[in-house]
């Protein structure tokens, strides 16, 4: 019982490790490497970009603009209860910048965009294509890992602010639609409450997320064992591990921002 | 005098190497010497540990005791840089290609000339084709691997390997499940390339009519240890029981998996 527990302990320790490990790794490719006349490949990057936010543009915003209407109504439904269902409007915005948008955005990307990149690189690694790599004496976290790690780093920010706009255009349609509220108050409310601070907290949790998806999928995906079997076990963990730090990081950062506030 | 003691210094050269995976001895106190331009065969069973002898020549995994020496400079002791230097030199032929699915047959073999050297875009356009001839497959650039079949994969794989005019190829099982024409084309390549280009060439195969096509020299490797060594006449001839009984297949022998495996006959 106590060597087992002592295992699955030691088990997390190296895993943390490693993951560190291959964080240093990437910066150094992107910090020391350029200057020993190693870049990144600009297009492998764009490519990256292209892949993790622009095709991802469409399910973002969808999630987004559902959240806002839901949480338009139900808000609406307690606030109208003190006739304040003005304040949908400010409370929408607020709560979906400094929360619903980043935490949902970075859910949508590390199911859709982290997946596929430990399936990619899994199938790479159990084929000997990371392997073949080496061989050419290419090193795989800068050939791989790197381009795939700028590309959420600047995407998913990015992808939040549409997610921001989206869900106070989910909360408007209710507002306006539904409440009766006049848009042009509506719009004012909104940005009457909404600080740049708020919108500010959500980006860097979205940068942070953005780290969390692309370091694990990348070590899930190099580290894969086992054909395809691995493969699909490697895609699992990179989704579960990334979807539970996600949600452990924000609940850090918000402790984190709230209690210096206060 | 001179000139042939310079040709007979080794170029791979293996010294008491041991390797443990798991606690079970893979490779055993093995010592080789492979000498620049000829062609090395290393054969033995599934599992005699000859593809882990390979991944230790090109540094995929360090030995455990003994030294692996490239030119006279020891592989387990290079910094990345210096390991990287020496595979620059190298090529290698997976078993299953390993081609990059993502990128087409010329940005593959574009690839390693890409990262390591500063060739203007128009020349390294113009080596692509001449490798691709070189292997019998112009026309195909813009292929991507999932498009053409086993034994063209394996041929890119191979145009991919001396696209930087490597020293050393190393190839991992070149004519395994290809059919016997390809496999006859990839054989004659390899012959083809150590002749014309000089280039050494280890060979890791139980293809045994490809065996005493191309070799030169044969290590014939069981259960992690080298059995024997000599030209491919002296393997042919050998009344070695193991090779006797791996040249003609035959069940009955010193070689037996089920004793072996499991301790106790599985019949």
């Amino acid at each position: 019982m106590v060597s087992t527990i002592g295992r699955i302990v030691i088990e997390y320790i190296r895993w943390i490790k490693e993951v560190v490990f291959l964080f240093f790794d990437i910066l150094y490719w992107l910090f020391i490497g350029p200057f020993k006349g190693k870049l990144a490949k600009r297009q492998g990057i764009l490519q990256q970009m292209v892949f993790v936010g622009i095709r991802s543009i469409v399910i973002v915003f969808f999630v987004d603009i559902f959240t806002g209407i839901v949480l338009a109504m139900q808000t609406a439904y307690q606030l109208e209860k003190m006739g304040a269902t003005l304040y949908v409007a400010s409370l929408v915005a607020i709560s979906l910048c400094r929360e619903l948008s980043p935490v949902l955005t970075a859910l949508v990307v590390a199911g859709r965009a982290g997946s596929a990149i430990a399936a990619e690189l899994g199938t790479m690694k159990v084929t000997e294509q990371i392997e073949a790599l080496d061989i050419m004496a290419i090193n795989p976290v800068r050939f791989l890992a790197v381009p795939r790690f700028l590309a959420l780093l600047w995407m998913l920010p990015a992808l939040t602010i549409l997610g921001n706009l989206a869900g106070i255009l989910g909360g408007y349609i209710v507002g306006t639609g539904s409440l009766n509220i006049n848009p042009d108050l509506y719009m004012q409310t909104t940005f009457k409450y909404l600080e740049l601070k708020d919108i500010y907290t959500g980006l860097i949790k979205s940068f942070v997320f953005g780290i969390i998806i692309a370091l694990i999928s990348c070590y899930e995906g190099l580290n894969t064992k086992g054909g395809a079997e691995g493969v699909g076990r490697a895609t699992t963990r990179s989704v579960v591990t990334s979807f539970i730090l996600i949600i452990l990081t924000d609940c850090i950062i918000t402790a984190f921002f709230y209690f210096s506030n206060s | 005098m001179n000139q042939k003691e310079q040709v007979k210094l080794p170029i791979i050269s293996l010294h008491h190497v041991t390797k443990v995976f798991q606690g079970k001895k893979v490779i055993d106190d093995v010592s080789l010497d492979i000498y620049p331009g000829e062609t090395f065969v290393i054969m033995g069973c599934s599992g005699s540990g000859k593809s882990t002898l390979l991944r230790l020549m090109t540094g995929a995994i360090k030995p455990d005791e003994g030294n692996v020496k490239i030119k006279d400079k020891d592989i387990a002791k290079m910094s990345v840089d210096e390991l990287d230097e020496v595979r620059k030199s190298f090529g290698m032929l997976f078993q299953y290609s390993a081609l990059l699915d993502s990128l087409s047959v010329e940005e593959n073999i574009a690839l390693p000339l890409k990262e390591h050297t500063k060739l203007a875009d128009e020349i390294i356009k113009i080596i692509i084709k001449l490798k691709l001839s070189l292997v019998g497959l112009r026309g195909f650039e813009h292929y991507y691997p999932s498009q053409i079949s086993g034994g063209m994969r394996k041929r890119v794989g191979l145009a991919r390997a001396i696209a930087l005019d490597p020293d050393i190829v190393f190839y991992d099982e070149p004519t395994s499940g290809l059919d016997p024409v390809v496999g006859g084309v990839i054989d004659k390549l390899i012959k083809d390339l150590s002749a014309k280009l000089m280039i050494t060439s280890v060979v890791v195969t139980h293809d045994m009519q490809s065996v005493f096509e191309i070799a030169d020299r044969i290590a014939m490797v069981h259960k992690g240890a080298v059995v024997e060594i000599g030209t491919a006449g002296q393997i042919r001839d050998s009344k070695n029981p193991f090779i006797e009984q791996f040249i003609h297949g035959s069940p009955e022998g010193p070689i037996n998996f089920f004793k072996e495996d499991i301790g106790a006959p599985l019949f």
